[in-house]
């Protein structure tokens, strides 16, 4: 997603709300609040899981003001936030409740052949795969990024890439054989 | 076609992010199967960017507007807090020092200094700061005055300096009572009331 604020307003707006103007600070939040919740949902398990993802990143963004500098775009120092909390909760999550890791579905019924539309395709993939998913291929995340977000290898990353393509690939059912 | 293998999916995401290898490229300039993958991995990734945004299912701004306020108040409780435990360490730290039961000077400075900061902490608090628009100069201004009255409580919280150099630290606190009347100024003169 492109930067919805010029740079200039950005850190206008940001150095009054350091001040304590909260109409500004309301600013930023009507600003990024539509691409935090698109990026929550697209990491997180759930819809709620997405609420508390959007509302916990503003709060963080409210209390680390000081530490953007208007060296980046605001939109990728916010979305940095958006990600680390929805992979912290995923995380905070696989500890409760054993998921395995990779390939994890192979004996369902997911490799038959299906015609899905995109976004079927995209929420039937593992949790994981989708968030690198995302990440790499709209978010524009390096396979290093993603990697320290998740706390992953570049290679996990890398593989859950090829992995969900494949899945994705015969559950759109518009792949060539070769 | 070189190599009697088609490419890998590992290898075509390479080559669609810009760094695949010389082998898969020349491969894929030369396997239909293969440059009809590549060509669809890449239309994924287009259609994936497509895929529409989602609104938030609620306003979460209310919630954050408390919880900042909440925030920007804790601070400056803190900072108050902050200022009264290290007067009770000054205190104890003079008490040790002191031999003559006469207060020295740099006491008076001390205590004057300190109760002409308070004053103006609570000047400034009166004011009701977070509820002001500001403009966007006199929020650089404010944001200016913010820091250096950070850099002051950084430096007041520092107890070694209070008992090596009571002379500095009674000239911090009327560098602190100075900042704070400016932030005064600057609220009472450039802001409005904004009604949140």
């Amino acid at each position: 997603m492109a930067d919805t604020l010029p740079i200039a307003e950005a850190k206008s707006l940001v150095t009054r709300a350091r001040a304590g103007d909260y109409s500004a600070l309301e600013q930023v939040f009507r600003a990024y609040e539509r691409p935090v919740y698109t990026l929550a949902r697209r990491l997180s398990k759930s819809p709620d899981d997405a609420e508390d993802v959007l509302q916990e990143t503003f709060l963080e963004v409210c209390r680390s003001l000081k530490q953007w500098r208007g060296e980046g775009s605001l939109w990728g120092w916010i979305r940095t936030i958006a990600a680390s909390k929805a992979l912290m909760r995923y995380r905070r999550e696989k500890l409760r409740a054993w998921e395995p890791l990779g390939d994890d579905v192979a004996h369902r019924a997911e490799d038959v052949p299906l015609q899905m539309d995109l976004e079927a395709a995209l929420a039937r993939l593992p949790e994981r795969s989708r968030a690198v998913v995302w990440l790499h291929d709209v978010e524009g995340y390096t396979h290093e990024e993603i990697a320290e977000l998740m706390g992953m290898t570049t290679s996990f990353s890398k593989s859950q890439l090829a992995r969900a393509h494949e899945r994705l690939r015969r559950w759109l059912g518009a792949g060539v054989e070769r | 076609m070189s190599e009697s293998r088609h490419a890998t999916g590992d290898e075509l995401l390479a080559l669609r992010d810009g760094e695949g290898s010389g082998w898969a490229r020349d491969h894929v300039a030369g396997c239909a199967a293969c440059a009809a993958e590549l060509q669809r991995l890449e239309q994924v990734r287009s259609q994936l960017k497509a895929l529409p945004s989602f609104a938030p299912p609620r306003d979460v701004w209310p919630v954050v507007l408390r919880a900042a306020r909440a925030d920007r108040r804790r601070r400056r409780v803190s900072l108050w807090s902050g200022a009264v435990a290290t007067a009770a360490v000054v205190a104890l730290a003079f008490a040790v020092m002191r031999h003559a039961p006469a207060p020295e000077p740099v006491d008076v400075a001390l205590q004057k200094a300190m109760a002409e900061s308070a004053a103006m902490e609570q000047m400034f608090e009166s004011l009701h700061p977070d509820r002001r628009a500001l403009s966007g100069q006199a929020a650089g201004v404010v944001a200016d005055l913010e820091d250096q009255l950070a850099q002051v409580d950084a430096a007041l919280n520092d107890t070694v300096a209070w008992r090596s150099n009571p002379v500095r630290v009674a000239g911090l606190w009327k560098q602190r009572a100075g900042l704070l009347s400016a932030l005064v100024d600057v609220h009472e003169t450039r802001a409005s009331v904004a009604g949140l």
